[in-house]
């Protein structure tokens, strides 16, 4: 990452004709799917729907049936640990936190693995990053056990954060979250993306983090994906698309949309 | 970093210039960042005024922003900051940059004095929630003894079949092996079998099987499914205590006697193909060197060690709190305390049957 975001017509992360079956199930029927540099892409979608099995497969922890995912062109499974971990950075749905490390351990766990930097330095930029997610200093000793849910979430957030990667991936960031923290991570995401240019994609079915944080939202349906901006979204033929937009919870949340327009 | 992909392999910096003007060249990231910062003190410390020339850096990442903020604070001037580098500057400079709190270092021995009083302390609590936990069961008991319809007769027969019919394989298995073993001992004398060897395997295939016991209660306790009982009115303790301590002491006697029966097998075979002792002399000589009291003797620990394996597995089953990981936990600490305490039990039995001369 870094605050030159670049203006490449290229798509950082592309995936090409995504094919996803359980069983007899096919989860995934031919996705598209074009992530454009310092963007925050969204990936909506109903349960079960396969949000989190394309999460996965955009970071290559899940190998698609068929169909490939290419990373500034590179094929994903040809980029090296050390070149992927400065590249992507992953908030698991549940934090994902190493329990018997302490936040700020889990934080220098990847500078550890893959920098020189001495010890005093690696604890230097973890506390900076600690802050940076919202955590006070003070947390940075505790172990994910004694964290709020919403700590939680920063930790891993500030863990994701460890190696500045160019691309943040989201998974329900603010799923089991309270109002009032869910809208300070959606505020955060927002933080880091205009002021560190990370490009950002989001899956959740959160309707405010969906409207007022993404520039765009990708909506999985029966397998096929349909991207784009909200108003595009909003004006779509798709039954369920538009039940999910024009739905009692997704008016409160297009007023926090205009809320935030108005402010921004 | 844009541009740091391409060059991934080496991300590479340049310091160029001379006395009071330096000028960075390249990435200033993460791993250019100890170059940049041995270069750059000696630098600060041989002069008085100085700038720093960055407007020809192609990457900055956040602990390149730290460093670059830290000169700042420390009255370097930093000369042609682009708009978008300038902008992190702004962010990580408007942090605290606080160093990580950490915990007071405590020396080596005063570490060992509180471990130790940790043990113990430990240990007390311990042996009060087992004290509470045997009187809670032995009121359960009685009360399920003075109305015998609260018993649940179909979750008895589940778990006896659960720890007594499932394990009667490895159990067989187990006493032939043991007196297969002692045969080839002690070929010469027949050592009489008696139930002593046997409860050794029993013992271990029940601590092993009280793992379960820990494991589906910490389970249902996990998943607030002991909340769920207890909100019902219904007693945890009734429900899934005292059938699965019921079963255990029904199962385990009768476990005991098949190992005696198995053990006794395995050791006719080995008198046949050692010293080709046909098993019809085999079994005569059994009934003269066996007496009633060593059946007796293992039949009346097995029950005592149930009661403490059921005690110990539901007590840890029911301590777990949360999470999964405290599952495992309790789930070790059970299967040790078990062990503990039958060692100990089979101790204080032998000492007695020693006295009453059984």
């Amino acid at each position: 990452m870094s605050a030159t975001r670049s203006k490449r017509t290229e798509p950082i992360l592309s995936a090409r004709g995504i094919v996803n079956r359980f069983g007899k199930q096919q989860v995934h029927d031919r996705v598209d799917l074009d992530v454009e540099a310092g963007e925050v892409l969204g990936i909506a979608g109903g349960s079960g729907s396969g949000k989190s099995v394309l999460l996965k497969t955009l970071i290559g922890l899940h190998q698609p049936d068929s169909g490939k995912v290419l990373i500034d062109g590179k094929p994903i499974d040809s980029i090296g640990a050390q070149e992927k971990a400065a590249l992507i950075g992953v908030l698991f749905q549940q934090g994902a936190l190493f329990s018997s490390l302490s936040v700020s351990q889990n934080v220098m766990l990847p500078m550890r693995e893959y920098t020189d930097l001495p010890v005093s330095e690696q604890e230097q930029i973890a506390a900076v990053k600690i802050e940076l997610t919202g955590l006070s200093a003070d947390s940075a000793v505790k172990f994910p056990a004694q964290l709020s849910g919403g700590m939680v979430k920063r930790a891993a957030l500030a863990r994701a954060l460890a190696l500045d990667p160019r691309m943040l991936f989201l998974d329900e960031p603010t799923s089991d979250l309270d109002p009032l923290t869910a809208s300070a991570i959606d505020e955060l995401i927002l933080q880091l993306n205009r002021g560190l240019g990370i490009t950002v994609v989001i899956v959740t079915h959160d309707l405010t983090t969906l409207l007022t944080v993404c520039d765009r939202i990708a909506v999985l349906v029966d397998g096929k994906i349909t991207v784009g901006t909200v108003e595009k979204l909003a004006r779509s033929h798709d039954p369920w698309i538009r039940d999910f937009l024009h739905g009692p919870r997704a008016q409160g949340a297009m007023k926090a949309r205009r809320f935030n327009h108005g402010i921004r | 970093m844009p541009g740091a992909h391409s060059q991934w392999s080496s991300p590479t910096l340049a310091i160029e210039g001379n006395d009071d003007r330096l000028s960075l060249d390249g990435v200033l990231g993460i791993r250019t960042l100890d170059q940049a910062r041995q270069a750059l003190e000696r630098w600060r410390k041989q002069r008085k005024s100085h700038v720093l020339d960055v407007s020809k850096l192609s990457g900055l990442d956040m602990p390149g922003a730290m460093f670059l903020c830290e000169l700042r604070d420390k009255h370097v001037e930093l000369a042609g900051v682009q708009p978008e580098h300038e902008a992190l500057l702004e962010l990580i400079g408007g942090l605290q940059r606080k160093p990580l709190t950490k915990p007071p270092a405590v020396p080596r021995w005063r570490q060992l004095v509180i471990q130790l009083g940790k043990g113990a302390d430990d240990f007390w609590h311990d042996a009060i929630d087992i004290t509470v936990f045997v009187g809670r069961t032995m009121s359960a008991f009685g009360h399920a003894l003075r109305h015998p319809s609260s018993l649940r007769p179909a979750s008895i027969s589940r778990q006896i079949a659960e720890t007594g019919i499932n394990a009667l394989p490895i159990v067989g298995l187990m006493a032939v092996m043991i007196s297969v073993v002692i045969g080839y001992q002690s070929v010469a004398q027949l050592r009489p079998y008696g139930g002593e060897e046997f409860t050794i395997s029993l013992i271990a295939v029940s601590v092993l099987r009280e793992m379960a016991f820990t494991a589906e209660i910490g389970v249902m306790k996990a998943r607030e499914e002991i909340d769920a009982l207890n909100s019902m009115g219904l007693q945890p303790f009734d429900l899934l205590v005292l059938p699965r301590m019921i079963g255990l002491i029904i199962a385990l006697p009768l476990l005991t006697f098949f190992a005696d029966i198995m053990g006794l097998l395995g050791g006719a075979m080995i008198a046949q193909s050692l010293l080709h002792v046909s098993p019809s002399q085999d079994m005569e000589r059994v009934r003269e060197a066996v007496g009633v009291s060593d059946l007796f003797v293992g039949l009346v620990k097995a029950p005592v060690f149930a009661f403490f394996i059921a005690t110990v597995g539901c007590m840890h089953g029911l301590r777990v709190r949360g999470s999964a990981e405290s599952v495992g936990r309790e789930t070790t600490r059970a299967v040790v305390k078990a062990i503990f305490l039958v060692i100990v039990f089979d101790a204080l039995f032998s000492v007695f049957f020693e006295k009453v001369g059984l």
